[in-house]
């Protein structure tokens, strides 16, 4: 039997908690069982207008290049492997293998139906109202892995 | 591809819009669920290890989660108790300046563990009177015979 104490501050540790993906998958899951499909889009579409908003400005102002930094960004955080093509109008992303897909399966959970909405009914709701516009290429069900292709919409 | 350092904003959206689907009732039978199906590593520990259990589990997701906080375990008494003094969940909506966060956000914390570790023989309080502020206070004692 003991008595023990711990503190931590903030700047002690680096935030990035894996098990987030499993919670999000968990959700996914619980709309689609209890609200329909539809609901799974609806949500994500809510969720990524207003999360994704200074993206969204920053696109306007700086073109493919935002959506090209945002996923640098989230790639190197999450230690995910990946390739990028990259030219004023269009921009190709190979990602080996999503490290939320990875991390959920590698703890024994079964990955939702529709989780692969978190790719691309929220990159279609980034590109909404810009000039740009997106397409998911390949979806790899087992591992998330995915290729993506955003290009300047025809005027 | 959401990362899990976007999960925090993405979570409090969810519970807005499972209420505006259902009604807040809506909102706490999801909590219960993810409970029962997310938590099953804090109840698996506080089966094994007793109180000690909740000390194993936050002592990792805290760390991860870069929290401000003390965390303190008494296992004779039969204590354990964590001291938020920044929530990094709750911090984190607050400082977005382009998001609302949800207005009960920090009920989940008081539903999710509330479920696992009651049962378990264990009393949980959460003191949300300062969520305001990213700060609250969780207490699990041994229930006494």
């Amino acid at each position: 039997m003991s008595k023990q104490t711990i503190t931590q501050k903030t700047s002690d540790n680096q935030y990035y908690h894996k098990d987030f993906h499993i919670a999000l998958n968990f959700g996914i899951d619980y709309l689609h069982r209890n609200f329909g499909e539809e609901a799974v889009r609806a949500y994500l579409t809510q969720f990524a207008s207003v999360y994704y908003s200074p993206l969204i400005e920053a696109i306007s102002e700086k073109g493919l290049l935002a959506i090209k930094e945002h996923y640098e960004n989230i790639y190197e955080i999450e230690k995910a492997v990946f390739d990028m093509s990259f030219s004023q109008d269009k921009l190709i992303i190979q990602l080996s293998a999503s490290p939320a897909v990875v991390h959920i399966k590698a703890n024994g959970h079964t990955v939702s139906e529709l989780f692969h909405e978190t790719v691309s009914t929220v990159n279609k709701i980034i590109c909404r109202n810009t000039p740009y516009d997106f397409e998911l290429l390949e979806y790899n069900n087992s591992n998330g892995a995915y290729r993506l292709r955003f290009f300047r919409r025809d005027e | 591809m959401i990362s899990c350092t976007e999960f925090i904003p993405a979570y409090s959206e969810l519970f807005k819009y499972i209420e505006q689907k259902g009604d807040k009732k809506a909102v706490v039978d999801f909590w219960n669920y993810l409970s029962d199906k997310f938590l099953t590593n804090l109840k698996d520990l506080v089966a094994i290890n007793g109180i000690r259990g909740c000390w194993i589990y936050w002592s990792k997701t805290l760390e991860e989660e870069a929290a401000d906080f003390t965390m303190e375990l008494d296992e004779e008494a039969g204590e354990f108790s964590i001291t938020m003094h920044h929530c990094p969940s709750k911090g984190k909506l607050v400082e977005y300046k382009h998001i609302e966060p949800y207005h009960d956000y920090c009920e989940h914390c008081d539903v999710l563990y509330r479920r696992v570790l009651e049962p378990l023989g264990l009393k949980y309080e959460l003191d949300r009177s300062q969520t305001d502020q990213a700060r609250c206070q969780l207490s699990v004692k041994l229930k006494k015979e």
